[in-house]
């Protein structure tokens, strides 16, 4: 298996309450499957999202960046 | 709105210092659309992945060290 | 509930608590009882496709999770022998001499809503639901689909396990039938049930599942049913027009179905699973206990209602709700919930508050500067989680984690009995923050924050790690890989609520009166039940008259005149002293918010400003003019409004008539407009009806797509079909044609079964106009509420909440929803003025405490925050520095992301709390 196949992104998510978070919950519920790299960040709105905080999350070699509204 | 405006700029600003460009998406997704929603995981973590381990702007501790 | 005395305002109800053999106080629900129990029983939670023991729990969820024993099935209490439960019972709950208890219980009101009995369909002998193991009912295959079933969601067929790759449904077994069973009502679910049992088995299927439903009429009348229904046939479902009349078996146990084709084919067809859509009906002890009470049914056992008043029964101060007044869906029973609530308390509205008590809450703790001793609490969610994730790891990964002062594992921390715990843990262990590793923040954090308050603690010391939604229930073939991304997630939840602190809430007045926009039905309904309630209601209607659509309405589905309705409706308005109505008028400004809107209205006299606490939009919707069939090219060509309208004023004589079409779905269900008009067609049958009445030797077709005679409406289509109205089926592909041909109408119709034009001479064509929105982008952007595609109203949740928005202190009812039927619209206004009261009826309200506030000390008063706020929450004040009001924002944080020198911060999502999650990430 070569290097990249192996490889496992560990990505931060940050999600609107009351948009993206929403269709997260309810792809759980309704059981659509997807890989786990994501780690979802809850927001209250996309407006709240600094760039500060995609520079920190790479600064600390997070290898991606989603921010949804 | 803002928001769109603000991470435009934010882009190119990370392009410039190493991270490339297919490491930071943008989606809008409403509630309701979970399929959407598993679509975009599945296209952003495969957008990633491709691009391998992001190197720049990590602080090696070992060098720091 | 055994009998009701008494009457309106002063009833004594009789109700008997069977006694459950165990002690609700003693039992911590923790299953030994029912693993020790020998006895299995058929599981009535899965349709008795598996089985429980005879001490059970119902379901995993239930509330409360305590479990009891089924005494005619237990062992001890049959044979006398056995006591196995109260053996193994850690906690002695097991006591087989509980008795019976009877109690008095008095009430101003009464609501019912003992629902319906999934129709039984081992009386259709030829489908053999007893004999083949293959074929089940709708309910049964639920349950199969269902990750709490007994093949955990996986699907399968009961003879041999195995997934079927063909799989057949068959509509209305136990409705539109007096053979069979004696119901010759429709039960207006089945269609939509069937459609979506049929496009998830699709989606849970791993070979490719071949799905076909065999139906008479597809009746996808609901608010974005047909939309549903295109999205079935786009996803290959196959629909076939033909009614079952027999199932053979196979030796594999595959079941062999006859049926013929439109064209008139005869075919067999082999099909691994056969489901039948069973209809609802009323069980016998329900029509036993409502003979008893003296409420009235209807000849199709369901409680009679009217259309003017559809939650009453015949016994005044008992309301009805739900599918015992006739069958429903989810969405229109819990508007009808609403609105028995409403007219339950109608009534009863000077009593109000006056039982009630003031809900203790224990001091809040000040734990300011104190170190965070954090309490996380890691949920199984049954095998929710636990199916997936190792939460036992997870909890002793949350030990190793810093500030984690205690942590514990739960079966169900959403429990009632957990949370007791949890409170008596949060008190004796010290905590002052809480971490919940279970579903997600969006139903459960207020649940939680509650059980916070009630342990001294401030509501906003509390966060939730999401492992079930966006974890265990995503993650499922991945149990390592879920497990260490719950691990992750409580790491970072943990990060965050070290640096929480305690948050204040805004309290406000509650300005006790209400606006309603729109005078039609819905709206003068809403407005009277307003101030019956005693609150001062403003009606606001553009038109200079009330009534709306309703004026041009002849009948009901029940044949009550429309007329003589609104005349009483109208003058009860006029009358009442509560009311303050505004004709003429329109909505210039929306400001405020939930308790305090301020509403400028425009009319002929000038500009007003109205103060109010709550808003009913009710603004109705318009019958769609057709550019089709010579509509507005020539005079005998009308839409059904203008018929209604033309007979009530006597311009349209029925005896004059010999010889009259009726197009159905003229603009609906087209690709402009895919959604069903839902009242069309009980309208065209009415309208047949009343011009046999008037005439019987009048020649009368409707041409049609499908019936959707929904209820009891179908039997309104039956007798239409005895009394020689004659139905014309007709595709979107081959719609009819009108010409004029002399004095006359000629009227062409592709006949399915003959494959050949028919030509029918008309003296009169009526036109089954669609319903179409205002799409009203003006108020709903003043509100702050949206609107869907169609231009509908788009409620908070189309099954939980339907006459809700998002936005709090705003509600909606009638047409501007979703085009209904009249009773429908008065049950949704009741309904509204329900919810809206809710908010009237508390005098102060609390708004939450994440808000944003200003650093004055960093502020240079650019005032790029107060252009960016989307709420107009931010000002300057009087040394030109930005100043919240915590009333109207809405803690989006724009202006703290927007701020170039760090002045704002959001209370709850601060800049610190959202980067120590992205360290411990």
């Amino acid at each position: 298996m070569s290097e990249k196949a192996e490889f496992q992104p560990r990505i931060a998510a940050f999600l609107c309450n009351w948009c993206s978070y929403g269709a997260a919950d309810l792809a759980g519920v309704s059981r659509l499957q997807y890989p786990p790299n994501i780690h979802v960040i809850r927001i209250p709105c996309t407006g709240r999202m600094s760039p500060k905080f995609i520079l920190q999350a790479f600064r600390q070699g997070i290898d991606g960046v989603w921010v949804s509204g | 709105m803002f928001a769109r405006r603000r991470f435009a700029v934010l882009k190119d600003l990370l392009e410039y210092v190493g991270i490339e460009p297919g490491r930071l998406h943008f989606s809008w997704i409403s509630s309701a659309e979970a399929a959407k929603f598993q679509e975009t995981v599945l296209a952003v973590t495969e957008a990633v992945k491709a691009l391998g381990p992001a190197k720049h702007m990590i602080k090696d501790i070992r060098k720091v060290a | 509930m055994q009998d009701i005395q008494g009457e309106e305002g002063d009833f004594t109800v009789k109700v008997v608590s069977h006694p459950r053999y165990v002690d609700m106080d003693k039992c911590i629900a923790c299953g030994a009882c029912a693993e020790k129990c020998p006895k299995r029983v058929a599981s009535e939670y899965n349709a008795g496709l598996n089985k429980r023991k005879a001490a059970y729990v119902q379901y995993a969820q239930a509330v409360p999770l305590k479990y009891a024993i089924d005494a005619p099935n237990c062992l001890y209490f049959l044979k006398g022998k056995c006591k196995a439960c109260q053996k193994f019972c850690p906690t002695g709950a097991v006591n087989y001499e509980q008795q019976e208890l009877t109690r008095d219980i008095k009430v101003g009101s009464v609501i019912i809503s003992a629902g319906f009995k999934p129709f039984d369909p081992s009386r259709y002998v030829q489908y053999s639901y007893a004999n083949f193991p293959n074929v089940v009912t709708a309910l049964e295959f639920e349950r199969i689909l269902a990750a709490s079933g007994p093949w955990m969601g996986h699907l399968v067929r009961p003879s041999d396990e195995a997934e079927p790759k063909k799989i057949a449904w068959i509509q209305c077994v136990g409705s539109r039938d007096v053979n069979a069973c004696d119901h010759p009502y429709c039960s207006a679910v089945c269609c939509m049930y069937a459609i979506k049992e049929s496009v998830i088995a699709k989606e849970h299927s791993k070979a490719g599942l071949d799905a076909a439903i065999f139906f008479m009429d597809m009746r996808t009348f609901g608010k974005d049913f047909e939309r549903y229904y295109d999205h079935a046939k786009e996803e290959g479902v196959r629909f076939i027009r033909s009614r079952i009349h027999s199932i053979s078996e196979r030796a594999n146990k595959s079941l062999a179905i006859e049926y013929a084709t439109e064209d008139g084919q005869a075919m067999v067809e082999d099909f691994d699973l056969v489901v039948l859509s069973q209809g609802l009906e009323t069980s016998p002890q329900t029509i036993e206990l409502c003979q008893k009470l003296g409420i009235e049914l209807n000849d199709s056992s369901f409680i009679n209602t009217s259309c003017f008043a559809p939650v009453a029964t015949s016994r005044p101060g008992v309301y009805v709700c739900g599918a015992l007044a006739g069958p429903k869906d989810i969405p229109l029973s819990v508007m009808e919930a609403s609105a028995a609530a409403c007219a339950a308390a109608g009534k009863l509205s000077s009593a109000r508050g006056t039982l009630a008590k003031e809900q203790e809450v224990p001091p809040q703790r000040n734990v300011a500067g104190d170190t965070p001793r954090i309490g996380v609490f890691v949920c199984s969610c049954g095998i929710n989680i636990a199916g997936v994730v190792d939460v036992q790891a997870v909890a002793e990964y949350a030990r190793s984690l810093p500030y984690v002062a205690y942590v514990e594992n739960n079966l169900f921390t959403c429990s009632q009995d957990t949370q007791d715990k949890m409170t008596a843990v949060i008190e004796e262990q010290n905590l002052n923050r809480v971490v919940v590793a279970a579903c997600t923040p969006r139903t459960h954090e207020p649940l939680f924050q509650e059980t916070l308050v009630s342990a001294g603690l401030n509501r906003y010391l509390f966060d939730m790690a999401n492992i079930r939604n966006q974890n265990s229930w995503v993650h499922a073939g991945e149990p390592e890989a879920a497990t260490e991304k719950a691990k992750d997630l409580v790491r970072m939840a943990v990060a965050k609520a070290a640096l929480l602190q305690p948050l204040s809430e805004v309290q406000l007045e509650v300005e006790p009166s209400a606006m309603v926009i729109g005078g039609g039905v819905a709206g003068m309904n809403a407005a009277l039940e307003l101030a019956s309630q005693g609150y001062k209601t403003h009606l606001v209607e553009r038109d200079s008259a009330l009534g709306g659509n309703a004026r041009l309405l002849r009948v009901t589905a029940q044949n009550d005149q429309v007329a003589p309705y609104l005349a009483d409706l109208e003058a009860r308005l006029q009358a009442e002293p509560n009311i303050a109505l505004h004709l003429g008028t329109t909505i210039k400004d929306v400001e405020g918010f939930v308790g305090n809107f301020k509403t400028t209205l425009a009319g002929e006299g000038g500009e007003e400003v109205v103060e109010h606490g709550a808003a009913i939009i009710a603004t109705g919707a318009a019958e769609y003019k057709p550019s089709e069939y010579l509509y507005g090219q020539n005079p005998k060509v009308m839409t059904h409004l203008e018929m209604d309208g033309a007979l009530q004023s006597g311009e349209l004589d029925p005896k004059k008539v010999n010889s009259l079409v009726l197009i159905q779905c003229v603009g609906s269900r087209e690709p402009e407009r895919p959604y069903c008009s839902k009242v069309c067609c009980t309208h065209s049958v009415e309208t047949a009806l009343h011009f046999k009445k008037d005439n019987p030797d009048c020649q009368v077709v409707i041409l049609y797509r499908d019936i959707r005679t929904f209820g009891r409406r179908e039997l309104l289509y039956k007798e239409a079909r005895g009394k020689g109205v004659l139905f014309v089926r007709f595709d979107l592909d081959h719609k009819p044609k009108v010409e004029a041909s002399g004095q006359g109408l000629t009227v062409t119709v592709r006949d399915h079964v003959l494959g050949r034009d028919l030509l029918i001479e008309a003296d009169l064509v009526g036109l089954a106009s669609a319903i179409v929105s205002h799409r009203a982008q003006d108020l709903a952007q003043m509100f702050k509420v949206p609107l869907d595609a169609d231009g509908w109203f788009l409620e908070a949740h189309q099954k939980l909440r339907p006459v809700d928005f998002a936005t709090d202190g705003v509600f909606m009812a009638g047409l501007a929803h979703y085009p209904k039927p009249l009773e429908e619209a008065v049950a949704q206004a009741q309904a509204a003025v329900a919810r809206a009261v809710t908010v009237l009826s508390a005098k102060k309200m609390m708004l939450p405490g994440t808000v944003a506030w200003i650093d004055q000390s960093k502020c240079v008063g650019c005032g790029v925050c107060w252009t960016v706020c989307p709420y107009q929450a931010i000002t300057a004040d009087d040394k030109g520095l930005a100043l919240v009001n915590e009333a109207l924002c809405k803690g989006c944080g724009t202006c703290v992301a927007s701020c170039r020198s760090g002045a704002p911060n959001l209370r709850g999502f601060t800049n610190q709390d959202v980067m120590a999650q992205i360290m411990a990430m």
